[in-house]
C-alpha cells in the first residue's frame, strides 16, 4: 500500500510505570521509531488509540503535555479488556498506539485569556495535558487556575504532583476532596462547586475547561452560567464508545458530530445541540 | 506466563459439548500444548479431582440435587468457570418440561427403578453458582470455542456476539425464511454465532443457542402470530431451546389469550 | 457525457468479451424474489430482473468481515494483500446503489483515508442499469433516482437496445474493446430515452419530502414514536447490513493457535445493538432501544446532513421490504412530519 495505512499501530515502549490510584496507573510510552519519537506531537485535550496486540483497541486520552516530548503518557483506568491487559504488561514490553486524533482544546484561541481548569475524580488526566501546556508556556496566559475535586485524598490523581503545585505564585492550584475522614488532607475540603465562592471569573476574558464524571458538569455548568461565561467558552472534554478513531466506525457519532474527528472537546453550546452529549 | 490450569467436566446433557472440544482434531494438539488439562472424564484417565483450577469448562445442565454439589465443588476449585452449551448456559432441552412434576415424569420415564435417585427441574449452571463466561450453543461453535480459549491462553476474557442470527444471517445473503416463506424462525431473537447455518440450508433458526442478550421476544411473538402461527406453535419452538430462560417465556399480556 | 447504443441482443456478447477487465459479478437470483451480487462464470446467469439485491453492493469495497491487518512477534504488522487488488467488473447496479456507493466514498474518504476502501473501489468498474420502481422505492424523494457520476458505463433499458452512458475513461475503453456491437444512437432513441425517463419518474407510488426534514426531526426529538418503535424492533441489525450506506463496524483481534501472532479484524456492526455505545466501565449511552433506533434515523436523515449536506438514505426500500418487524422508514418519516396533526 503507498499511503501510510491509518489502522496501523506504532509500536512504543513502556517506559515508565507510575500507579496513582487504585486500578489507576500512569504509562509512559517512548516510540520505537526514532522519527515517531522525535516528530509525534499533539494538543493538550487529545486522544491516542491503544493497541495491546491479540487483545484490542481503546481510546486513551493523553495526560503530558506536548511541550515535554519524547515520551507520551497515559493514565489508564483497568476498567476492560484492553486496560487489563496492559496492566498484565511490564516495563520495556510494548504496545502500539495510533494518532493523536481528535480536535484537542483550542490552545491558540486560549491564548491571552484567562484560564479556569475544572477536574473532577478521572476528568484530570486530560486536562492535565492542558495544565502543563500552559505552565510550560506561562506567558502566554493570563490568571490560571485548575478547580480539582476527588472523592477522597486516596482517590486523587497525581496527588503529589498537584501538591508541589500549591505554592506555585502564578497558578492558583485549589484542590479539594469531598471528605476526609482520617483528617490528613492539607487543603480544601468539600465538593468542587463549593471552590466557586473564592474566584472571581471575567466573562470577557475567561475560558473553561472542564473534565469529570457526567454528575459533576451539571453543577459546574450550573456555577459558570451564574458567572456569566459565554457557552462557547466552556470546553469540556467527553467520553464515548469508539473503535477507529478516525471516523470510520460510526461508534462515537453523536447528532451530526463525532465525538473522535469534532471532539472530544466541545463547548458547551455544542452540547446543548447535541442532546445526547452530556 | 504459566499454561492455565483447566478442568472439563459433564453435567446432564448430551456430553456434545466436549465432543467438539475433542472433534477440533487440527488443532488439538496446539490447544493441549497451551493449556494443562488435569480433568476431562470423557477424554483421558487419572483424572486430578482436587487441584485448583485456572478454567472449568462445564457442560450440561442440572437436574439431579448430586449435581448441585458437584458443580458447587467445581465452582470452589475454579477461578474462572465457564458455561459451554446451552444446556449450561439456559438449562437445554430437558427444561422444557419443568413446569410438569418431577416424581410424575419419573415414573412415565424410568417407571420403578425410578425411585433409585432424585431429580429436579432443569435448570443452568447460573442457578446455582457464579458464571463467569458463557459460551452457548447445541453443541458449541468449534471456531468460537477455539477463539474464546486462545483468548484465555492469551490472559483476555474471550468475546461473544452480542447480536442476532439474524445479522450473520444477513451476512451470509440468505433468503429471510420469515419474510419470504412465512416460516416460524427465531433468527431475531437467537444469539449469533453459528453463522446462520440452519438458514443457509433453508431450514428455520430453532433457538438452540439461546436468546440473544435483550431479545424482544414480545415483538417476536406478535410477528410470528401475525404471520398467523398459533401461540402454542410458538411457544413449544420458543421453549425448546430456552425453556429456563425467563425472557423465552411468551410475554404476560400474550399469556392466556 | 458520451452515449453510445447497445441493442439488447448483444448484451451478453457485450460482457462476455470484458474478461480482461475483470472478474464479471452481477445480481443473481437466490430465491424467488432474492437476488445477491456475485461472481459469475457467464453473463446469462445475470438475473436482469432484479430490483434490489439482499446486500448492497458496498460488500465489495467493506466487507462484512474484513482484515485489517496480520500481527505476528515475527512480521509485525501486515496490511493484508489478498482480494485488494482483484479486478471485478460490477454489473447491473441501479442508480440508488451507485448514489449509496459515492456516500461511502465520502466516508471513507476525508482527512483519513481508508485505503483498504479505496483499493477495492479502485478495481471495481461500476456499469449502471436503470430500472423501474416498485412500491418500496423512494429513491425519487431521496433524489437518487439519477446518477450523473458515480458509474464507468450506465445502460437505460429504451427498447429492443440500451441507450449506454459513457462516465469514464475506462468505460470508453471498455465500450471501444468490443465497439462492433455499440452503435451511434439516433433521433429515435433520444425520443425513446425520454419517453422511459418520464414513465419512470411517474412510476414512483411513494413519495416523502426531505428537505425540510431536520428541523422536523429536531422537532420530534422526545416524540412517543422512538419509544413505540423501540418495542417493536427487534434489534436485529438487518437494516444495517442491507442499507447501502451503514458502515459501521467493530473490532476485534482474532488469535492464531500459537495464541500471540494473528489477525485484526473488523465486522459489520449495528448501532442498534445493545452494546454498541456502551463504554468500558459499564456506561451505556444508549441503554434502550427506542434510544438506539431514534439514533439511526437522526444520523441518516438529520447528522448527515450537517456533515455532508445531505443525507446518508438512499431510498433503495432494502430495510422496509426487509424489517421482520415491519417498520417502515418511510412510514416513520410520514408519522413524524404528521405528528400533532391526528
Amino acid at each position: 500500500m503507498n499511503r501510510e495505512n491509518i489502522y496501523f499501530p506504532h509500536l512504543a515502549q513502556i517506559t515508565r510505570i507510575l500507579p496513582q490510584i487504585e486500578d489507576h496507573k500512569l504509562f509512559g510510552l517512548t516510540f520505537v521509531d526514532k522519527s515517531m519519537k522525535d516528530n509525534f506531537s499533539y494538543r493538550p485535550g487529545q486522544f491516542v488509540e491503544l493497541s495491546i496486540i491479540g487483545t484490542g483497541e481503546a481510546p486513551i486520552s493523553i495526560s503530558s503535555s506536548p511541550t515535554r516530548p519524547g515520551t507520551v503518557e497515559l493514565c489508564v483506568r483497568r476498567v476492560g479488556r484492553v486496560t487489563n491487559a496492559l496492566y498484565n504488561l511490564e516495563r520495556d514490553d510494548l504496545v502500539g498506539i495510533r494518532g493523536p486524533y481528535g480536535n484537542g482544546f483550542p490552545v491558540e484561541e486560549l491564548e491571552g485569556n484567562n484560564l479556569l481548569l475544572v477536574a473532577g475524580g478521572l476528568g484530570m488526566a486530560p486536562l492535565r495535558s492542558l495544565l502543563w501546556y500552559t505552565l510550560d508556556n506561562r506567558e502566554r496566559f493570563e490568571d490560571v487556575t485548575l478547580m480539582y475535586g476527588a472523592k477522597i485524598p486516596d482517590e486523587m490523581l497525581f496527588k503529589y504532583e498537584l501538591l508541589s503545585l500549591l505554592d506555585r505564585p502564578d497558578l492558583r492550584c485549589m484542590l479539594t476532596v469531598d471528605k476526609d475522614e482520617e483528617g490528613i488532607w492539607p487543603a480544601h475540603i468539600g465538593v468542587v462547586t463549593t471552590l466557586f465562592d473564592q474566584i472571581e471569573i471575567d466573562p470577557s476574558t475567561t475560558y473553561a475547561a472542564v473534565c469529570g464524571p457526567p454528575v459533576m458538569y451539571r453543577f459546574v455548568l450550573e456555577e459558570l452560567l451564574k458567572r456569566n461565561l459565554s457557552k462557547d467558552r466552556i470546553l469540556m472534554s467527553l467520553e464515548r464508545k469508539m473503535k477507529c478513531g478516525v471516523g470510520k466506525c460510526g461508534h462515537c457519532a453523536i447528532g451530526y458530530k463525532y465525538t473522535c474527528l469534532d471532539g472530544p472537546i466541545f463547548t458547551y453550546w455544542d452540547a446543548i445541540n447535541l442532546p445526547e452529549l452530556i | 506466563m504459566a499454561k492455565p490450569i483447566v478442568g472439563i467436566f459433564g453435567l446432564t446433557g448430551c456430553a456434545g459439548d466436549q465432543l467438539v472440544i475433542l472433534n477440533c482434531e487440527d488443532e488439538l494438539l496446539d490447544l493441549a500444548g497451551a493449556l494443562d488439562i488435569r480433568s476431562f472424564h470423557m477424554a483421558m484417565s487419572d483424572n486430578d479431582e482436587d487441584c485448583d483450577l485456572d478454567i472449568a469448562l462445564v457442560e450440561g445442565s442440572v437436574v439431579q440435587p448430586e449435581e448441585v454439589e458437584m458443580l458447587e465443588r467445581i465452582r470452589s476449585r475454579a477461578r474462572l468457570l465457564i458455561a459451554i452449551g446451552t444446556c449450561a448456559v439456559w438449562g437445554g432441552v430437558q427444561a422444557m418440561k419443568n413446569e410438569e412434576q418431577r416424581e410424575k415424569l419419573k415414573r412415565q420415564v424410568y417407571g420403578p427403578k425410578g425411585k433409585d435417585f432424585g431429580i429436579i427441574p432443569s435448570q443452568p449452571l447460573s442457578s446455582f453458582v457464579r458464571v463467569d463466561y458463557a459460551i452457548s450453543g447445541c453443541p458449541i461453535e468449534k471456531d468460537q470455542f477455539l477463539q474464546a480459549a486462545l483468548s484465555l491462553i492469551h490472559g483476555d476474557l474471550p468475546v461473544l456476539p452480542d447480536y442476532a442470527v439474524c445479522t450473520e444471517c444477513k451476512m451470509r445473503e440468505n433468503s429471510c425464511l420469515l419474510l419470504e416463506r412465512g416460516e416460524l424462525c427465531l433468527g431475531p431473537i437467537t444469539v449469533a454465532g453459528c453463522n446462520a447455518r440452519c438458514p443457509a440450508y433453508g431450514q428455520p433458526c430453532i433457538g438452540c443457542r439461546g436468546p440473544v442478550e435483550e431479545a424482544n421476544v414480545a415483538s417476536e411473538v406478535n410477528l410470528l402470530r401475525e404471520k398467523g402461527f398459533t401461540l402454542v406453535d410458538i411457544q413449544n419452538r420458543l421453549r425448546t431451546f430456552g425453556g429456563q430462560s425467563e425472557v423465552m417465556q411468551v410475554a404476560p399480556t400474550e399469556r392466556g389469550r | 457525457m458520451k452515449m453510445v447504443k447497445l441493442q439488447k441482443k448483444n448484451l451478453n456478447a457485450f460482457l462476455a468479451g470484458l474478461e480482461k477487465f475483470g472478474d464479471l459479478h452481477g445480481p443473481v437470483r437466490r430465491d424467488t424474489n432474492d437476488f445477491a451480487f456475485q461472481k459469475v462464470d457467464a453473463p446469462e446467469q445475470i438475473a436482469h430482473d432484479c430490483l434490489r439485491t439482499i446486500l448492497p453492493p458496498k460488500k465489495y469495497f467493506t466487507k462484512p468481515v474484513d482484515t485489517m491487518f496480520t500481527f505476528s512477534e515475527a512480521e509485525g504488522y501486515r496490511a493484508p494483500d489478498k482480494d485488494l487488488h482483484t479486478k471485478i467488473i460490477l454489473f447491473g447496479v441501479h442508480p440508488c446503489d451507485i448514489h449509496g456507493i459515492k456516500i461511502l466514498d465520502l466516508v471513507f474518504g476525508g482527512q483519513y483515508r481508508d485505503e483498504y476502501y479505496f483499493a477495492r473501489r479502485r478495481n471495481a468498474i461500476v456499469v449502471g442499469l436503470d430500472c423501474m420502481p416498485d412500491e418500496y422505492c423512494f429513491c425519487r424523494s431521496t433524489g437518487t433516482d439519477f446518477t450523473e457520476d458515480g458509474f464507468d458505463l450506465f445502460l437505460s433499458d429504451i427498447g429492443s437496445s440500451y441507450l449506454v452512458r459513457v462516465g469514464t475513461s475506462l468505460g470508453d475503453d471498455i465500450v471501444l474493446e468490443t465497439s462492433t456491437l455499440f452503435q451511434e444512437i439516433g433521433d429515435t432513441d433520444r425520443r425513446a430515452y425520454k419517453r422511459r425517463s418520464a414513465q419512470r419518474i411517474n412510476s414512483f407510488e411513494v413519495e416523502i419530502h426531505l428537505e425540510d426534514l431536520p428541523e422536523i426531526m429536531d422537532l420530534e426529538y422526545e416524540s412517543r414514536i422512538w419509544q413505540e418503535l423501540g418495542d417493536k424492533c427487534l434489534s436485529c441489525g438487518t437494516c444495517s447490513m442491507v442499507c447501502p450506506t451503514c458502515y459501521c463496524y467493530d473490532v476485534v483481534d482474532q488469535l492464531n493457535l500459537d495464541a500471540k501472532s494473528g489477525s485484526r479484524l473488523r465486522r459489520w456492526d449495528s448501532c442498534l445493538f445493545k452494546d454498541y455505545a456502551l463504554v468500558a466501565g459499564g456506561h451505556n449511552f444508549r441503554a434502550d432501544r427506542g434510544s438506539r433506533i431514534k439514533n439511526r434515523y437522526f444520523h441518516k436523515q438529520r447528522g448527515f446532513v450537517a456533515q455532508f449536506g445531505r443525507p446518508s438514505c438512499v431510498g433503495c426500500g432494502r430495510c422496509i421490504v426487509s424489517c421482520p418487524a415491519a417498520i417502515s422508514l418511510v412510514d416513520v418519516l410520514t408519522k413524524l412530519r404528521s405528528r400533532g396533526n391526528e
